[in-house]
């Protein structure tokens, strides 16, 4: 007999999408910067594609990352002894 | 006695502090709760700390040795290469670390092969996985010994070998008497350490480089290659993209770094977990990796790039503070080194045991966690003694097999109902296959100029997917353990053969 599905297997299947669409986005936006920015002009000294792509977009998707992950990933109970915060809380 | 040996030494002195104390806690715990307290510390562990045990577990001598060495030697394209594994942290808690809570927390699970066990029930995909994850992890650990080691004899002037036993000894102390709880706790403090010291070293570098731009005009003038993104034309996008695959997407292959997802007490300390280890690992990398190419502009005729990071604290900055940037970089090295030893340990004493010996006592496994425990870390001393030149190398290659060994039956296994035991086997057979031709006789399999690893995890995964389906379904119980509302599955109990 099948029983239904524990509704925090949704948030987790979530927080895969969440995290492999973010990456993408990072690898897509580093390899762009990267690849068809050129050296020159310089910017603060580097290279122009060092300090876009290798500088600046790192700390942007990191300030990024914090707000994706507290507002699209809901906090969920661990264990099996609250029937009523088993799902996002 | 210079003042970096001080200041390093007064470093060693509080880890080995932290290891006894681990120890007086870990022995007051009954011994049912031993292995729970022993591998997991309890559970309970908050975000800050389970962002450090991933990030400073999976930053290991690569990052703090081989990242500023390889931007010595290449330039500014490996600083591109090595930041695809600022989101870590990222890519392991989230693909997994929930359903791994809920699992973990159902089944009591401890150890990395105890989901293994749960989700497969196949006493060949333990001990195979056992073996690999041995196999792969004791050469990755006697790489982060020799990168301690070379740091510690630049620092203090000692010899090679007399390094080598002074920085790997004192994880053995903290490891073997505290297990996860001493770990957690040396971790915290080699986290703030590292994060201190690559900061120093950045800033010393940038003032004694005289700034970014003048440090770029002597690069440029140096050789123009090492301005740009691919050195021209050395690493190909396509290459970038295998390197970024296997630092990023398969990362959550990687068991030592799974510690984490064990050891998280509830979802907020998971989600600081994600976001901290981002803070971190940028800090780490990015300042580390940079000061390595600046580096060059300074000396540019390092005989072993890898020495460039021991080189600048000792000569950019005060000793002192150099004693600290170094005392960072053992530190990083000497996390990965704990979180392989547990792994290892965890694998060996526990599971394997419990395979072959089914109703070991619990003290039987307490004395063997220890016993394991120093027996792999003296392993990969002695291995560490050879003094290996290609570390990344080899480090690379650890990495690239434990993926291709782990990545289908933890991605997959655990986020798709459909798979099953014999889909897992697939998965290692082939993506241990694939690895190894394409390390040895059939390169051609590189596709693109692609790391082999990349190739290997993509047979692992059509392996797992092909194998599952023309397979028997998992059980309901299987199923119900991991997705459904109403589980139960007691480790141990076996419904195949397989």
């Amino acid at each position: 007999m099948k029983q239904a599905e524990d509704p925090r297997i949704k948030v987790s299947s979530r927080a895969l999408l969440v995290s492999w669409i973010f990456f993408f986005a990072y690898l897509a936006a580093v390899m762009a910067a990267s690849y068809l920015l050129g050296i020159e002009p310089r910017l603060w000294g580097l290279p122009q594609w060092v300090t876009i792509g290798n500088i600046l977009l790192p700390v942007v998707f990191v300030i990024l990352l914090i707000i994706v992950v507290e507002k699209l990933i809901p906090d969920v109970s661990l264990t099996d002894d609250k029937p009523d915060q088993r799902g996002p809380e | 006695m210079n003042a970096a040996t001080i200041s390093f030494l007064f470093y060693t002195a509080v880890l080995v502090a932290i290891g006894v104390w681990s120890f007086r806690i870990v022995e007051r715990v009954p011994i049912k709760k031993y292995e729970e307290e022993f591998y997991a510390a309890g559970r309970g562990l908050g975000g800050v700390v389970v962002a450090l045990i991933i990030a400073g577990g999976l930053a290991s001598a690569g990052t703090f040795i081989a990242g500023p060495g390889m931007t010595y030697a290449y330039g500014y394209s490996w600083v591109m290469l090595n930041n695809f594994q600022i989101f870590m942290n990222l890519l392991l808690l989230a693909p997994i670390g929930i359903l791994v809570g809920i699992v973990a927390r159902r089944v009591n699970a401890v150890t990395y092969l105890d989901l293994f066990k749960a989700r497969y029930q196949s006493k060949t995909v333990i001990l195979l996985l056992a073996s690999l994850v041995t196999f792969f992890l004791i050469p990755y650990m006697a790489t982060q010994f020799v990168g301690a080691a070379r740091v510690i004899s630049q620092m203090t002037g000692m010899g090679y070998l007399v390094s080598l036993a002074f920085g790997s000894l004192v994880v053995l102390v903290y490891c073997v008497l505290g297990g996860m709880r001493g770990t957690s706790l040396a971790t915290l403090l080699q986290g703030i350490v590292i994060t201190v010291g690559c900061i120093l070293l950045f800033i010393g570098t940038v003032r004694s480089a005289g700034g970014f731009a003048r440090s770029t005009e002597i690069l440029a003038a140096q050789d123009a290659s090492f301005l740009s993104p691919t050195k021209s034309g050395e690493f190909s996008p396509a290459f970038a993209f295998s390197i970024a695959c296997m630092t990023g997407f398969f990362i959550v292959g990687m068991p030592h770094a799974m510690l984490g997802a064990l050891t998280y007490k509830n979802t907020k300390a998971l989600k600081r977990g994600i976001w901290m280890g981002g803070i971190f690992v940028l800090i780490w990398t990015l300042l580390l990796c940079l000061s390595g190419v600046v580096g060059r502009s300074i000396i540019p005729d390092l005989a072993v790039p890898d020495e460039i990071a021991p080189w600048l604290a000792m000569n950019v900055m005060p000793k002192a503070l150099g004693g600290i940037v170094l005392a960072g970089i053992v530190a990083g090295i000497q996390t990965t080194v704990a979180a392989m030893a547990i792994i290892i340990t965890s694998s060996i004493a526990k599971n394997v045991l419990q395979e072959l010996r089914p109703g070991v006592p619990a003290a039987t496994i307490k004395a063997a966690s220890r016993w394991t425990m120093a027996a792999c870390l003296g392993l990969a001393m002695g291995l560490a003694v050879s003094q290996p030149k290609l570390v990344q190398w080899i480090i690379f290659f650890s990495i690239g097999g434990l993926e291709a060994a782990t990545f289908g039956p933890i991605l997959l296994g655990f986020n798709w109902k459909r798979g099953n035991r014999y889909g897992a086997l697939a998965a290692i057979a082939c993506g241990m296959i694939v690895y190894a031709l394409a390390n040895t006789v059939v390169p051609q399999l590189r596709l693109w100029g692609t790391h082999p690893s990349f190739v290997a995890v993509a047979a692992a995964v059509i392996g797992f997917v092909a194998v599952s389906l023309l397979s028997p379904r998992p059980s309901e119980s299987i199923v119900q353990t991991f997705w459904g509302k109403n589980p139960y599955l007691p480790l141990g109990r076996f419904s195949g053969r397989l």
